[in-house]
């Protein structure tokens, strides 16, 4: 079976997040009463798994082993079939 | 005569200044107390090294974050064996990256707070002499250039409760009375931490680049002090190194 998994990484919540603050900044500018800027990516990985559960434990161990640093992101994982 | 192994990954580009400024590092009367040897990523075998350095630049791009993907290299498996026999390891700017990616030290260096790269001197304290690269080295001040654009250190605050309770800060940015002070700290890091040691003490990172002070024309020794702390250290493992040298 074919799947795409949408990882979506962010940094913790106690961690600073340098660029969210950035963008607070610049949103602040526009005056449009923004208070909070939170950053993250998405990372769309296609691949072949037997089943859900494998195909799930797979994106688990990537989100773990490579796409988020546990020690300061937590990540998500949308899956889907191709 | 120490014999030094230094990695190289896809991108490092430090690994010649650390061979250079490791050759100047010896017992006095200029007799060269370390043998150096850059080692590809890929082809690392570390036994019949007496320490291992991780050098800087940016492995893979820094894609995903820095020294995350070169974590997954082979020389990361090869590292931690040699880690765990209680082999010195000194990882300096982007190593210090991956010694964290690879959880070879705690916590995390992400952007800098003000979201520049920094290239500048910076001073730091020497919290600690207990680990190879600072023998001697107690409250030292040393002055040493960053060059980064992700030297920001966090972790979770247990971590940092940890660290600092087991008293693995080893480094900390400081002024030039060698007082923390949050104008000394460049990039924005908890507690002003320029750089860790592991429990055993036999791991250590650190952003600043001692490799790039090691000499009087390049604006300062005190990088020297390290390397020499590491010669005298392997000389003390092994005594019949440096006698077979004199």
């Amino acid at each position: 079976m074919r799947y795409v998994a949408t990882i979506h990484v962010r940094p913790k919540a106690e961690v600073r997040d340098p660029q969210g603050e950035a963008i607070l900044g610049a949103l602040g500018s526009l005056g449009l009463g923004v208070v909070g800027v939170r950053t993250g990516r998405e990372i769309v990985v296609t691949f072949d798994a037997a089943d859900e559960s494998t195909a799930r434990t797979a994106t688990d161990t990537m989100g773990r082993e490579l796409l988020a640093n546990p020690v300061i992101e937590d990540f998500r994982v949308e899956l889907a079939t191709a | 005569m120490a014999r030094v192994a230094i990695l190289r990954f896809p991108g490092t580009w430090s690994e010649r200044d650390f061979e250079h400024a490791l050759s100047l590092a010896g017992p006095p009367g200029g007799i060269n107390g370390a043998e150096t040897e850059i080692l590809w990523h890929t082809e690392v075998d570390l036994s019949g090294f007496d320490a291992c350095i991780v050098p800087g630049g940016f492995s893979y791009g820094d894609h995903v974050r820095a020294g995350a993907i070169a974590r997954l290299s082979p020389a990361i498996r090869e590292l931690r064996r040699f880690a765990a026999e209680g082999g010195p390891i000194l990882g300096s700017c982007n190593g210090f990256q991956i010694l964290c990616e690879a959880r070879l030290l705690p916590g995390a260096l992400i952007r800098n707070a003000r979201l520049e790269y920094i290239s500048d001197w910076v001073r730091v304290r020497v919290e600690d002499e207990g680990t190879p690269f600072t023998r001697g080295l107690r409250d030292a001040v040393l002055r040493m250039p960053i060059g980064h654009g992700e030297g920001c250190f966090v972790a979770d605050t247990g971590t940092v409760e940890r660290i600092e309770k087991e008293g693995l800060v080893l480094f900390r940015y400081v002024d030039e009375r060698g007082i923390v002070t949050p104008e000394a700290n460049p990039n924005g890091s908890v507690n002003n931490i320029a750089g860790l040691r592991n429990a055993e003490g036999n791991v250590v990172g650190l952003m600043p680049h001692p490799e790039r002070c090691a000499e009087r024309i390049l604006g300062g020794t005190d990088g020297l002090r390290m390397f020499e702390s590491l010669v005298g250290a392997v000389g003390d493992r092994s005594p019949q190194r440096i006698g077979a040298l004199t």
